[in-house]
């Protein structure tokens, strides 16, 4: 079988997310396998779990597999017991003797009843096949692990006999021996120019500087290409290009999805850090640990936190009257799933439901896998930009300096009242009884209608929602307190100077519930009674008792007296004395008309009853300090509560510095969405149903690979991280330079990129493949050193020429006998446009930008907000186009950039009408060819010259003869359709040497 | 194949410009480039093509479909605590909320004598070709999740479309338009964006391409301001010439394929505008669909938008004459029919703005015999509560909530046996009480009758081969002709 088996391939065409290669692949090996089968001196020993298992597993595994709920007969193949086992009365597979093993007298049976598989099934093995089969149990039947869950085996580089060009690294020893193997020759060197655009692409995603390309062409030191090569790896740009691979693994995108689509305004900040980490070429196991458990580490830093962004990229369903525990579970479900893509290469997502088909996870693995993301919780964490603090604090600093200065007439006017007015207000105020106690929280969450956010309080233990305003909030406060008959609580609704009390549009708030809750130790939990709840005011309708009344739909509220602080207080129907280590939590539902602004909580063990003062506690402890005993401080907290509360020269003073106060800088909104630890029991969903729990599991890995270690009395993400990047884990380290491989040539060693599993394709370079995965643990992990590895071999540096002598042998090039050409990823044809436009604006990160778009694209959904971004911004790299995942932007959907709502492992390359549209046509990518076109005009040199030099900015290489001649057919007959208007006669040619496949083309 | 685009590329290298006015009058060159990813049916196919209208957010059932006498006397009742147990709303009080009737008034249509509502006259006078379904039922009470299911057969977004599974599954019939249009009202908004027409993880030719019905259908169309007709015709001469001069260094399919790529897009540009071009269409057939039709007021506004009535009907014409150019999927979509409050107002507004177009393009199929290969389908994610929505907050009870349970969708042509009414539901239309059909088994229909085993036709991805119906669905026999 010397050709592929081009009906099979014929009927699955690409994918988006590209797996066609699984069944090209899978012809591929049998075709590859045939290569050597042909050759019968060479012809190997029947491998297991090479030749037999995938045949296994593609025809036998789903009545006769894993899968307890499918399986046939009580047979299954999957494990070794069962092949060898007797069955009613046959042994499935007798070593050494074929037409005693029931499993070959069933495959070659012509008895319709009996044959397997049944023909419902609609399969139907090969004869080549069968005669595996046969061979296999002739040979004694030597069982095996399915390849991948075998530890890789480093082996010697073979060597070449006779290389036709020459070796440049072990990777060249495993690829030309092997076409030697075949009898196939490799194709020679690409020249110069072709490698420096190939290596600019693929290592920047930019096309080369010219200049720069010439300097290459002229250096003749023998490690010029490798200068190249780490010129082009110590670039900035060099994070945007391998980042956006993956950030296609991340599924990372600037909206949330389903009905609200919620904008992600600081999504970019993920982005970022995985620029930022690719560049300075943090190792893939740091990499790792960090983006699925950096919270985990010692004394993280805000960065590893950032990090776990990773998972903060699924969706999120916060659509009214959700069924939110089914949104968070399928998160959890989703996170486990695309942590088995990327890291392990296998779908453990199809355990789901039931026991993986094929595989070897198990129903209850995949909960094990569930249960570290199911112990998860979603953050945001205030994460200021450093340009963002700075500009605060430049502005911080410029108010404060104007607020000393309003400050001092005040001053001054203090000093003149501080043995006058002053002692004659004090002995007027009536001071509170109760004594408080102020509530330390040491967790502070606030849950809205779409997400959990951390809160941290301020130094004054008071607490502010932060960013956003939401519409309906509830505040979870968790704190100790060490006091003996505590007899009620204070919520302290505090206005900021010059501002509201309240985040409704009036300024009010509608506090609609108050609870507090005491966990003992003991794990009891008790709802603290609450008999009373009076407030310093009220409104009519919004009285303070309505937030113990057990209706959220009431609240109380301070109606027009919005721009003074107010007090409620809460007295406990009996005192309560809490064990030491018991928890508080305090629980302040707000209805939709607003939440407070700031708050702060207290508790008392004065004499009932409790009276709703105002007057703060700092000052009610400076008047209770004799004269001669207070310090400065309280002299002047007194004076000048005395001046803006009681004394008119006072208020007058006053006023400005008010109204100053209301202009007070907002700290930076910026907050990073990260993940932290919640505590979860976690239970198998039958059928993937979450309200159908089954039996409780424990945090845990996969039993077919290797144990995993636990630090602590549970397993938590940072265990799991390091189990994956544990150099014994034999997955990551192949899935991972394989994705590497895949974008540097064309197709992965392992074609099915997205599944080492049973249902995969084998490494069509298995010990290849190995050395690999083995080099790169040796490498540190190092991305930027295995690319290197990789990219200055000299299979890599061949001419991707179509080789008419193999288009039948390997028309997918699996041999790599020479390069593969292939059209650049969505993002990377902006970008080349731009470039080579002229427009580009190099600028690496920050905000996702809105180009232009007409309004009928943006707005279909029931988010449609399209701030379209405006000048220089606009003409930033494809990766920084903000992701609306209900509305894609039409150019990156065209070119196949990754569908955002799952992990996206390889893209499709496709090739369409609409792809030819938007180059032509779409306003960004004409301005590009009329801005070079434009220059060209402007340029001195007759036509020839010019339309020379915008060939070659176009493709970074002189055109041919006939090029040239086409080019100027192009261009005197655009002149004359164009009425003679020479300048849009060369914007003509422009547009067609951008509209060429080769510009967007990496060969 | 080989052979053909071996002989595109020669001529277009050889030609050069002169070729490509030959290629574009040369029918059938590229066809075979749009065969179906499946490379043929599983057995003979009934429909050949489909217009899906989709009217988002779940037209209340019992005040269009399914006629409950029983409503308006059990009005202001509450229902039996059996019924409501294990049932979740997104909005109403469960334990306050009250039986709501109707206003609406039901007479028999047709020979079928099919009860339809007096919201919905025009779609009477079709009843004899319709095959309503009244046994519809889901698992997803929220507009997302339902939206996905309906049209992507999984809750969970990321799944290829109908539309996309259909076109994956055919091909393309039409040489220079795309396989899958969608049209919109935009309405209230389409809540899943695009998820509802994308291909997820199917290749994204499969995915469904956004029409305008109004000057140039899809993005980009139109030659930018400065390009005249004749430089745009020269610019992909050009492009192919060029194409064809690297091809002959390179040797790569992938050449040829662009080069025909350009070419299409270049007869996509002529195409456009002639869809466009409503001047061949009589004034009866216009007058039909209620093009031109006056608008009538919504007293307090639509929160739908105002303005509408032209383009749904529009929208209507447009999708017969892309099946009439060969696209094989139209998705129609209005999106205003979450009547959580004013029902009695919003949903006879919208009536008004559907009812005549929709019977309209099925009784213009039929005249024109395309009804015959051509599936209509109208249906939403799901019914309303026969319950009044008192969401808290809410001073009056004025519309209905969700309702997963039981809800109404109609099918005509393409193999579907009119005349028929499919199903019952119970005396409020809140559970279905005779032949359920759930949306898997609507999707298996489907599929049938393009001629595809629905547990056939599948796509591998993640390792993992996927179908339009996942491990459910059975084809309701009933509804085939």
């Amino acid at each position: 079988m010397r050709t592929l088996d081009l009906n099979l391939l014929s009927f699955r065409p690409g994918s988006k997310c590209r797996t066609w290669l699984a069944l090209a692949g899978f012809a591929a090996l049998w075709q590859s396998g045939g290569l050597t089968e042909g050759r019968a001196a060479e012809r190997a020993k029947v491998n297991f779990g090479r030749d037999i298992l995938p045949i296994l597993s593609q025809n036998c595994f789903r009545c006769h597999g894993p899968d307890e709920g499918s399986r046939e007969a009580k047979l299954r193949l999957d494990r070794q017991e069962g092949l060898f086992r007797e069955h009613e009365g046959f042994t499935v597979v007798v070593p050494g003797k074929p037409a005693e093993s029931e499993l070959i007298v069933r495959i070659t049976t012509t008895d319709e009843d009996e044959v397997m598989p049944p023909l419902s099934t609609h399969k139907k093995l090969t004869p080549a096949q069968v005669d595996l089969f046969k061979r296999w149990v002739a040979e004694g039947a030597t069982w095996g692990k399915h390849w991948a869950y075998e530890t890789p085996v480093r082996v010697e580089p073979p060597a070449v006999k006779a290389p036709a060009i020459a070796v440049q690294n072990p990777i060249d020893n495993f690829i030309f021996s092997r076409l030697e193997t075949e009898g196939i020759k490799p194709s020679g060197e690409a020249d110069r120019r072709t490698l420096y655009r190939r290596l600019s692409l693929d290592l920047l995603g930019l096309p080369p500087d010219p200049k720069a390309v010439q300097t290459f062409i002229d250096d003749k030191r023998p490690d010029a290409y490798e200068r190249v090569v780490d010129t082009l790896l110590a670039s900035p740009h060099f994070g945007e290009r391998w980042g956006r691979y993956w950030l296609d693994l991340a599924r990372y995108a600037d909206s949330g999805g389903y009905l609200n689509d919620t904008l992600r305004p600081y999504a970019y900040l993920y982005r970022d850090w995985v620029i930022d980490a690719i560049n300075r070429d943090l190792p893939f196991d740091q990499f790792t640990i960090e983006q699925l458990a950096g919270d985990l580490l010692p004394d993280a830093k805000i960065e590893q936190k950032i990090a776990t962004g990773f998972h903060r990229n699924t969706l999120k369903n916060d659509e009214a009257g959700a069924d939110l525990e089914l949104d968070r579970s399928k998160t959890a479900v989703d996170r486990a799933a695309t942590t088995g893509s990327v890291w392990l290469g296998l779908s453990v997502g199809c355990a789901e439901c039931h026991t993986h088909k094929y595989d070897q996870i198990t129903h209850k693995e995949f909960y094990q896998l569930y249960a570290f993301f199911n112990s998860t919780a979603e953050r945001d964490l205030p994460a200021p930009r450093p340009e963002e603090l700075e500009n605060y604090n430049a502005k911080l600093n410029s108010w404060e300096g104007k607020r000393a200065k309003l400050d001092s007439p005040l001053e001054a006017y203090l000093q003149t009242v501080l043995d006058t007015k002053l002692p004659a207000w004090e002995s007027t105020v009536i001071r509170p009884t109760a004594r408080w106690t102020m509530i330390k929280p040491t967790d502070v969450t606030i849950a809205t209608e779409d997400e959990e956010r951390a809160l941290v309080p301020d130094d004054d233990l008071s607490i502010t929602p932060g960013i956003r305003a939401p519409l309906k909030s509830r505040f979870i406060v968790k704190s100790t307190l060490n006091l003996a008959n505590v007899t009620g609580f204070r919520v302290e609704a505090l206005a900021e100077p010059g501002k509201t009390v309240g985040r409704s549009k009036s300024g009010d708030f509608a506090l609609a519930e108050f609870s507090v809750t005491a966990k003992l130790p003991s794990g009891e939990q008790n709802k603290l009674e609450l008999a009373t709840a009076r407030a310093d005011f009220e409104t009519k309708t919004g009285v303070a008792a309505k937030t113990i009344d057990g209706d959220n739909g009431t609240a109380w509220s301070v109606g027009p007296q919005t721009k003074e602080s107010h007090v409620i207080v809460f007295e406990l129907k009996t005192p309560q004395t809490f064990p030491e280590g018991t928890q508080l939590v305090f629980e302040l539902e707000h209805r939709i008309v607003g939440i407070m602004g700031r708050f702060r909580l207290a508790a008392t063990t004065s004499a009932l009853p409790l009276e709703p003062n105002t007057i703060p506690d700092t000052l009610v402890a400076a008047l209770e300090t004799p004269h001669e005993k207070r310090s400065a401080a309280q002299v002047n907290e007194l004076a000048r509560y005395f001046a803006r509360t009681a004394d008119e020269p006072g208020q007058k003073l006053y006023a400005p510095i008010l109204e100053h106060a209301g202009q007070a800088p907002d700290f930076p909104k910026t907050s990073a969405p990260v993940l932290i630890t919640a505590d979860r029991k976690t239970h198998i969903h039958l059928r993937g149903d979450y309200q159908r729990p089954g039996a409780e599991v424990e945090p845990d890995t996969l039993e077919v690979l290797p144990p995993l270690k636990v630090r602590g009395k549970r397993a938590d993400r940072l265990d799991l991280a390091r189990w994956l990047v544990d150099p014994v884990n034999p997955m990551t380290a192949r899935v991972t330079v394989n994705h590497i491989w895949k974008n540097l040539f064309g197709r992965g060693i392992v074609a099915t990129v997205d599944n080492f599993g049973a249902q995969g394709d084998r490494p069509s370079h298995p010990e290849l493949l190995d050395y690999l995965a083995t080099e790169f643990v040796r490498l540190g992990w190092s991305r930027k050193q295995m690319i290197r590895f990789m990219v200055t071999s000299a299979t890599y540096r061949q001419t991707s020429t179509a080789r008419p002598d193999l288009t039948d042998r390997d028309p997918l090039n699996v041999l790599l006998a020479r390069q593969s050409r292939h059209r650049l990823e969505a993002e990377v044809v902006r970008d080349v446009f731009l470039a080579s436009g002229g427009l580009l604006n190099a600028k690496i990160g920050g905000p996702s930008i809105f180009p232009p778009l007409p309004a009928y694209i943006t707005a279909f959904g029931r988010n449609r907000s399209w701030p379209a971004t405006e000048g220089e911004e606009q003409y930033r790299r494809g990766l920084y186009i903000h992701l609306r995942r209900n509305v894609p932007y039409p150019m990156l959907l065209t070119f196949d950039a990754s569908d955002t709502s799952v992990t996206c492992l390889q893209r499709e390359r496709s090739n369409s009408p609409l792809q030819a549209l938007t180059l032509l046509n779409d306003p960004v990518f004409f301005e590009c060819s009329e801005k070079l076109g434009e220059k060209l005009a402007a340029e001195p040199g007759d036509i020839d010259q010019r339309l020379h030099r915008g060939f070659e900015t176009c493709m970074s290489r002189p055109p041919t003869t006939a090029e040239r001649k086409a080019m100027r057919s192009i261009y005197d007959d655009q002149l004359k359709l164009s009425g003679g208007d020479g300048a849009l006669a060369m914007v003509a040619v422009a547009r067609v040497l951008m509209n060429l496949d080769e510009f967007i083309t990496r060969e | 194949m080989y052979s053909r685009r071996k002989f595109l590329t020669q001529t277009c290298g050889g030609v050069g410009g002169l070729a490509l006015t030959q290629l574009l009058n040369t029918d059938g060159l590229l066809a075979a480039a749009s065969a179906g990813g499946m490379g043929g049916t599983h057995h003979k196919a009934k429909a050949k093509n489909i217009i899906y209208i989709y009217l988002e957010g779940g037209p209340s059932q019992m005040d269009l479909y399914d006629p409950k006498p029983m409503l308006n006397r059990l009005d202001g009742q509450a229902l039996p605590e059996s019924m409501l147990k294990n049932m979740r709303f997104a909005f109403l009080s469960k334990e306050s909320a009250r039986i709501m009737g109707t206003p609406r008034t039901f007479k028999p249509h047709g020979q079928c004598g099919m009860e339809l509502s007096d919201l919905i006259p025009h779609i009477g006078s079709i009843a004899d070709d319709i095959c309503l379904v009244r046994s519809m039922h889901t698992d997803q009470f929220n507009h997302v999740p339902g939206q996905l299911l309906m049209n992507t057969g999984s809750a969970i977004s990321g799944r290829p479309s109908i539309g996309s599974w259909l076109s994956y599954g055919l091909g393309s019939a039409s040489k220079n338009l795309p396989e899958f249009v969608v049209l919109i009202t935009v309405g209230r908004g389409v809540p899943g964006g695009s998820a509802s027409w994308s291909s997820g993880f199917l290749p994204s030719k499969y995915s469904g391409v956004m029409f305008r019905n109004d000057g140039a259908p899809v993005l980009n169309l139109e030659n930018p301001a400065r390009i005249n007709a004749a430089m745009q015709k020269r610019t992909i001469e050009g492009v192919a010439q060029m194409n064809a001069l690297r091809n002959a260094e390179v040797r790569d399919p992938e050449i040829e394929s662009r080069i025909a790529a350009y070419e299409l897009a270049f007869r996509m540009q002529t195409a456009g505008p002639e869809l466009m071009d409503l001047s061949g269409e009589s004034k009866e057939t216009l007058d039909m669909y209620g093009v031109n039709r006056q608008e009538p007021k919504i007293e307090g506004g639509s929160l739908g938008g105002v303005g509408l009535f032209g383009t749904f009907a529009r929208n209507c014409l447009m999708s017969r004459r892309l099946i009439e150019r060969g696209v094989r999927v139209v998705q129609v979509i209005h999106a205003s029919w979450d009547h959580h409050s004013r029902i009695n107002t919003e949903l006879p507004h919208n009536c008004a703005l559907v009812d005549q177009p929709i019977a309209a393009l099925v009784k213009d199929l039929k005249q024109r015999g395309l009804l015959e290969d051509t599936l209509v389908v109208c249906g939403s994610e799901f019914g309303r509560t026969a319950l009044g929505e008192n969401r808290p907050g809410n001073r009056s009870v004025t519309g209905r909530d969700h309702h997963p349970n039981a809800f109404s969708i109609w099918l005509a042509g393409g193999g579907i046996k009119g005349g028929q009414v499919i199903g019952e539901t119970d005396d409020i239309a809140w559970n279905v009480t005779k032949d359920p059909v759930h949306v898997h088994d609507l999707h298996a229909t489907l599929l049938h009758l393009f001629g595809f085993d629905h547990t056939r036709l599948t796509y591998r991805f993640q390792g993992r081969d996927f179908r339009l119906t996942d491990v459910h669905g059975h084809v309701v026999k009933k509804m085939l002709a």
